[in-house]
Order: structure tokens, then C-alpha cells, then sequence
């Protein structure tokens, strides 16, 4: 090991440690998947992360890419040790392109940060995530995240136009061209969206991005139960409106919002869903007016804001996924059976089930996201040193696993498989079609040193 | 080690402190950030040894707490920080930079381990009187370093019958932060504090303030500075100035304390204020405290420099009000520029 420690100083100079403390600090994410790297590499170049691969190629070496490490399904955990090749130092942006739509990025750029160099310009990158503050672009790529505008923009696969990729072998290819549409040959770029390093190293990628709507507003209706507000999301898209965030909180989500802000003036003897809607002034309040109109009838409350107070109530909705600490300080949310997808129809029915899970197995559970794509975040919250609770979690994770597929759904709309729902993906996809991703898998990493373990791959 | 699993358990490592601590700022390092340091105190309740790697991990906090402020599980870092450095120190785990500080204050009584009197800038003694209702505390910094604020501050006090101690020691801050037991110089003080007769002791140092206030038996009020001169502002005798200064809110005194308010006040009483691109409880960390300019001070400057980019631009001066804070920007470049609030209520005096 000390040989390789010096060929890796030879590529990275400092930028490598193998200290127990440093190794202890990357030995996974948000996830309780856990493993400890041999190596931590910060590479800043394409040529560098070629060279550190071309190495772990012939000494067989795995390789785990890591961004902020905020992801939840533990696709950063070196589960088979080795080398965590942390990419949140190549974070340049390296051309913003207005007249083409489109910025080129390092994959350690914060993606709040690539909207804060694009709001001069009036443009966004849509993806919002509720990591945004810290995630990265190369992480959000690997995952296919989305995040509360996706319902409207779509997830991050509808906005890659090209990646630089360093294959295990250490060659380094293009996936795509400087342009919006492309006909020509596989579409190696959506190969590599979603695949969570396990096919290659994205080192650069080129984005499409979007103008930023003039106005926004937001709806904030209240029901009696959350099954009655997932009835009234599919009244809203069978009208023909599309929101562009339409989020679930229920009413121990509103608790944690009331404690992230006690001033926040949001509904709290309900679930409530906030509908946004952006556009013009004209079009988004008669898109807000029909909204309220369509709630009405079955809602509690249905009120309109904006400005300030849209922010604030965007602001602590970000917070809440980790913020049920505050709830009860002896309880933890542990990440598992929180990314549940499925057909919007069938989101009441979900919302049913998830009920029934987390009652008969008397495990409190937080139920909030983006209801306006079919998906549900589950936050199930527990003394972490209680043995009987653990077990409790990880049977009540299972069934709601197992309820989305029933269901026709996914077990994750966008977190990803990782290692905590990789036992689920053959069952899910077929086990033809992941003999396909299996096929895929060895024709890129015919060692498979690129994130071993993880997807089932 | 018996680190509390409770608080260490609570973070969900969700990473939200990458975007705001200032050290992993610099860094870039995961032990450099605040989840970082949460997994290694969860690693050495599970074996992992304190080797020099991780006892930089832990000493490079500055405990500005902007971490706390934004932490959306409600995590407080610092405390756990402060906690396991006290814990790691009683097992003689400790860099030779914290063995130093703490050498220096047991055998002088101050940071720098100068065995000059620590009164030496006030030449006329006959204004410590025995007994005063208030009790100025200027601390180490003040004392050796910024003696003409010293001498500024109790002049202003001095006016609403002030004293000082005849031998204050270091309050223990420095100590208490990097793991040390303080509890004879706090002893000492409040030995000296109480012979005075005074209900209230106001310091001018951020650091000496958050210590005073929750580290020493609540035997009398404390006050910042900035505090007692937002109340007594109006019987001070001053004059406008044509100037325009931005405020840096000191970590101890603003996130520690919520005192975010009296320093505008005095400020806006004086000349015109600019707000820098952080303030308040976004203020960025000047980099100074929690032990880290003492033990790292390359790494503590670099934080100034980053924290001087904050600066709006048209402004005369960068006010604070802690010397600590003083000193770092200062060295960061920004010179004589810096001034502490009291410098300028003194320009501002008739």
C-alpha cells in the first residue's frame, strides 16, 4: 500500500491521504452504508483522474467517485476500500454560453453556486434538489436528481448535453457535442446519467440551462387528510395545470417547519400541499386562481403568497428532510424507504399504504415531497441506540419498497440505488433488463473496479 | 473515549456545513469540515486513535458556530468540539501549539507569556479605586497588544465609575476553548471582581464576554462593550463624523450571544454604516478564535483574507469589537483600517 500511496503523491502531489482520521471522515454519505477507504484523492485534472485510474486498473484497485458526499443511498461508500476519489476540488465553471443555452462545469461545482454565476444572466440550471446549497453537478449528474421543480423542468437527465467521461481504463471520451439535440449513434450521455460511477469518471459536462420565469407564486391548501390532498393534486394535472414544484407536507412535516421558522404562517391542523406556479404576472395568477378553485371543495384552506414569504416557506421546506431531530432530540431520521415513486394516480393509495406500514409497526414517520411526480419521502425517525427500533425501521423501509413496486412505482425517484435498494433493482427492473445493465456494466468495467457493489452490478 | 453519543447521533450527515464552514472553505478537506469532525468523534468512541491528523481535525475549529446556526438538525458542534478536546487534553492528547498556550497563561497570567504588567498602559493608577459599580475587564489581547483601546475603553467607562481589577489574569477563554481547566484564573477574577463591589463587569473582548458570561458563577452581570454603549451612548458628548464604516460581527459576541444590534446602534449614532456581504448571523468567521489563530496560523489568515473579501467598498474603516478579530484582519492585510468600535466612539468624542 505504501507503493501505491507514493505513485498516487507522483499524480495528486498532497492532494491524497491515507490517514485513519481522513478515511474515517469519507467512509460513506446520509446513508447507513458504510465502508472504509485505503485511499482519499482529490484530484483537480481530467488527466490526473486518468492516470489514478489507469493505476487502479493494474493493481486492481476500486475506485469510488465522490462529490459532496449528500447523496442517501450510499453510492459513495467504498464499500470494498480502496481509493474515494473526492471531485468537489475540480469545481470550476469553465464557460458560461448565453447565445447557446448552455454552460460547460467541472463535476465539483455546488450547483447553487453555477445559479449564482448564471443569475446575472437571467438563466437557471432547473434541477433543484433540496441539497442545492452543497450538492454537486458531477453528483447530481451520477444520481439523475431532480428535486421540488422537477415536475415542471424535468430531472437532470433533461438537461446533459455532453460529459467528458475517463473510462476505467483511463481513456477519456466525449459523450456528446455542443448542441441541443443529437441524432447520432447511442446516447452514451444518458448512459452515463444515473449510472453512479460504476460505468466511468465524469470529469467536465456540458449543461443546457433555462431562463428564469419573471414571476412565481404559490399556493399553500390544506386538507383534512393526506389521501383527500393526493386526490386534489390529480384534479390539478387533469386540468391541464402544471405547477412547477407541487409538494406534500404532512402535518409532522409542518411540526419540523414550525420549529426550522416558528415565524413561517403555513397550515398546521392538516396536510398541506404547495402548489408554485411560474410565468408571467398575467399567467401565473390565473394559474394560482385555478388552483384555488379546484382545491376549494375538498381543502380546509387554500391562501396565495409570494415574494418574501414564498421564500421563507421554500427556505425551511429545504431544511425539513433532516431537521425532525428538532422534533424529538432523541430521535434520529435514518435515510431508508424515503424515495418512493409511483404513477401520480396512485400516489392517495401510496400514502395509504405508507400509513398502514408505519402504524402497525408503530414507527413514526414524516411524509413530505414532490407529490407532483409520484414521489414520496418517507422520513422514518428512531433512537438509534434501540436494537428493536432498528429492526422495526428496516422491516417498515422494506415494505414501503416493496408497496411503490406493487404499486407500479420505483423504490427511488431520485436518490438512487446506491447499496441501500440495491437488492431491489433486478426485482424492479426485470431480470432481463438488468442482465442487459449487467452486459453494460462489463463492457465498460471489465474489472470492476469502478464502484464495486453497488446497483447489484 | 466518553464522547456524548446523543449530539453525535443527531447529525445525519447531510452535509449542509460544507457550504459554510470556513475552514473546510479553505481547505477543502472532509476532516476540515464540520460533518468531517462529527465522524471522527463517532470514530474515536469506536477506536480510532487521536494521532496528530485527527487532533488537527478537531483544533482547527474555530467554533464560530455558523455551523450551529445553519445545521437543520440542530446540531451544536462546537460544544461537542470544546467537549472532546477536554477529553483528548486530560489523556495528554494535545498538539504542541495548545501544550504552548496553555504553558504561557499557568506561568504569566496571559496568552503571550509576557511577564510585563499587565496595567503598564495606565498611567495615571490612582482611577482603580477599591470598590465601583463596574468592573473593566480588558483581557489579554487589550491589555499587551491593543493598549491604546484598553486605554480608550476605560477612559469611556472610567466616566460611569469604573474600575479594573489590580491583577486581572486571563479570564481562561483561550484555555477553555482548546481543553484546558481554567477554573483558577477564573477563581482569581472573581476573587478580585468581588472585592470590588461591582454587580456588572463589562469587557471589550468577544472572547473574554462569552466566558465571563457562561463560564463564571453568575455572581454579577456582564456586559459587552458594545452593549453598555448602545444604553449610555446618548450621555456621551459626540460628534458626527463624515465617515462610512462597515461592522464585522465577532463570532462570541454575535452567534454566541445574539449581539448583532447594540454595535449598529453606537455605529449609526457615529457616521454612515455598510453592511459587509456577510453580517449578522451569516457573518463569515475572521478565523481568529477557538485556538485556531494560535495553533494554525496560516490557515487562521487565510480565513481573514477570505472574510476581507466581504468588505463593501467606499468604506474608512472596518469596525469591530474584539481584538482578536482586530489582529486577524489586521494581519490579513487590511492594516490600520480595522479599528475596534471603542477607536471610533473615541474619534467621535467632543
Amino acid at each position: 500500500m505504501k507503493d501505491i500511496l507514493q505513485e498516487l503523491k507522483e499524480i495528486v502531489g498532497d492532494r491524497v491521504s491515507a490517514s485513519p482520521g481522513e478515511r474515517c471522515c469519507y467512509v460513506g454519505d446520509a446513508s447507513q452504508v458504510v465502508g472504509l477507504p485505503d485511499f482519499v484523492v482529490r484530484p483537480e485534472s481530467t488527466s490526473q483522474v486518468s492516470r489514478i485510474l489507469r493505476l487502479c486498473g493494474e493493481h486492481l484497485i476500486p475506485v469510488t467517485a465522490r462529490g459532496a458526499g449528500t447523496g442517501l443511498a450510499g453510492g459513495c461508500s467504498p464499500v470494498r476500500g480502496g481509493i474515494v476519489l473526492d471531485m468537489s476540488g475540480m469545481n470550476n465553471v469553465l464557460e458560461i454560453d448565453i447565445e447557446n443555452q448552455q454552460v460547460i462545469v467541472e463535476p465539483g461545482v455546488v450547483a447553487e453556486k453555477l445559479n449564482f454565476a448564471l443569475l446575472p444572466y437571467g438563466f437557471f440550471f432547473p434541477p433543484d434538489p433540496g441539497s442545492l446549497a452543497m450538492c454537486t453537478i458531477g453528483g447530481m449528474i451520477s444520481y439523475n436528481s431532480s428535486g421540488m421543480r422537477s415536475v415542471k423542468y424535468g430531472t437532470v437527465r433533461n438537461y446533459v448535453l455532453d460529459l467528458e467521461v475517463v473510462l476505467a481504463d483511463g481513456r477519456v471520451i466525449h459523450t456528446g457535442k455542443k448542441v441541443l439535440k443529437s441524432s447520432a449513434g447511442y446516447d452514451l450521455t444518458r448512459l452515463f446519467v444515473g449510472s453512479e460511477g460504476t460505468l466511468g469518471i465524469i470529469t467536465r459536462a456540458g449543461l443546457k440551462i433555462a431562463p428564469l420565469p419573471k414571476k412565481r407564486k404559490l399556493v399553500l391548501a390544506c386538507f383534512e387528510e393526506a389521501e383527500i390532498a393526493g386526490q386534489a393534486v390529480i384534479r390539478i394535472f387533469s386540468n391541464g395545470i402544471t405547477p412547477s414544484a407541487c409538494e406534500i407536507l404532512d402535518r409532522t412535516t409542518l411540526q419540523v417547519l414550525k420549529l426550522c421558522d416558528a415565524l413561517l404562517a403555513i397550515p398546521e391542523d392538516g396536510d398541506v400541499i404547495l402548489f408554485e406556479v411560474d410565468g408571467t404576472e398575467s399567467s401565473t395568477a390565473e394559474a394560482a386562481r385555478q388552483i384555488c378553485e379546484i382545491c376549494q371543495p375538498t381543502a380546509k384552506s387554500v391562501r396565495i403568497a409570494d415574494g418574501v414569504e414564498m421564500d421563507s416557506i421554500w427556505a425551511a421546506r429545504r431544511l425539513v428532510g433532516a431537521a425532525i431531530s428538532r422534533l424529538d432530540p432523541t430521535k434520529t431520521r435514518i435515510y431508508m424507504g424515503e424515495d418512493v415513486g409511483v404513477p401520480i394516480k396512485e400516489i392517495p393509495a401510496l400514502i395509504k399504504k405508507v400509513q398502514q406500514i408505519t402504524t402497525k409497526l408503530d414507527i413514526p414517520a414524516m411524509k413530505y415531497g414532490h407529490i407532483g411526480d409520484g414521489n414520496l419521502h418517507v422520513a422514518l425517525f428512531i433512537d438509534v441506540m434501540n436494537k428493536e427500533q432498528w429492526e422495526k425501521l428496516r422491516l417498515a423501509a422494506d415494505r414501503i419498497h416493496r408497496a411503490a413496486m406493487e404499486l407500479g412505482g420505483t423504490v427511488s425517484s431520485e436518490h438512487g440505488i446506491g447499496l441501500a435498494r440495491a437488492e431491489y433493482l433486478p426485482e424492479q427492473v426485470g431480470t432481463e433488463a438488468f442482465s442487459v445493465m449487467q452486459s453494460i456494466k462489463k463492457a465498460l468495467d471489465p474489472q470492476g473496479i469502478l464502484n464495486p457493489g453497488k446497483m447489484g452490478l | 473515549m466518553n464522547l456524548d453519543l446523543l449530539a453525535i447521533n443527531q447529525c445525519v450527515r447531510c452535509g449542509t456545513c460544507r457550504t459554510f464552514c470556513p475552514v473546510f472553505e479553505q481547505s477543502g478537506w472532509e476532516s476540515a469540515n464540520t460533518r468531517g469532525r462529527i465522524m471522527i468523534l463517532k470514530g474515536l468512541t469506536s477506536g480510532l486513535q487521536p494521532d496528530s491528523q485527527v487532533l488537527d481535525s478537531l483544533n482547527s475549529c474555530t467554533t464560530c458556530g455558523i455551523c450551529t446556526e445553519n445545521c437543520p438538525a440542530g446540531v451544536n458542534p462546537p460544544e461537542m468540539i470544546e467537549s472532546a478536546r477536554r477529553q483528548l487534553v486530560s489523556t495528554g492528547a494535545m498538539t504542541p501549539q495548545q501544550a504552548d498556550l496553555c504553558r504561557n497563561i499557568f506561568a504569566s497570567g496571559n496568552t503571550f507569556g509576557d511577564a510585563r504588567d499587565r496595567l503598564s498602559w495606565l498611567t495615571d493608577r490612582s482611577l482603580l479605586t477599591k470598590k465601583a459599580d463596574y468592573v473593566y475587564f480588558a483581557g489579554c489581547m487589550n491589555s499587551y497588544r491593543y493598549t491604546e483601546t484598553a486605554a480608550n475603553t476605560f477612559a469611556l467607562l472610567h466616566r460611569f465609575g469604573a474600575t479594573m481589577l489590580p491583577k486581572e489574569q486571563c479570564c481562561g477563554s483561550p484555555l477553555m476553548r482548546t481543553g484546558f481547566d481554567a477554573r483558577r484564573f477564573v477563581d482569581e477574577n472573581c476573587r478580585q471582581i468581588a472585592r470590588t463591589g461591582a454587580g456588572t463587569v463589562i469587557t471589550g473582548c468577544a472572547g473574554c464576554y462569552t466566558t465571563l458570561k457562561k463560564s463564571y458563577p453568575q455572581d454579577f452581570r456582564v456586559l459587552s462593550v458594545p452593549e453598555f454603549l448602545a444604553e449610555r451612548i446618548s450621555e456621551i458628548d459626540i460628534e458626527p463624523l463624515d465617515l462610512t464604516v462597515t461592522y464585522h460581527d465577532p463570532c462570541h459576541l454575535g452567534r454566541h450571544n445574539q449581539i448583532y444590534e447594540q454595535p449598529r446602534q453606537v455605529i449609526e449614532a457615529i457616521c454612515r454604516l455598510k453592511e459587509m456581504k456577510t453580517s449578522g448571523k451569516a457573518a463569515r468567521c475572521c478565523g481568529g478564535g477557538g485556538g485556531v489563530r494560535a495553533g494554525y496560523k496560516d490557515l487562521s489568515l487565510k480565513m481573514a483574507k477570505r472574510r476581507l473579501e466581504d468588505v463593501p467598498v467606499g468604506v474608512d474603516y472596518i469596525v469591530t469589537s474584539c481584538p482578536l478579530c482586530v489582529r486577524n484582519l489586521r494581519d490579513a492585510g487590511a492594516g490600520e483600517k480595522v479599528i475596534d468600535l471603542v477607536d471610533l466612539v473615541a474619534m467621535a468624542i467632543r
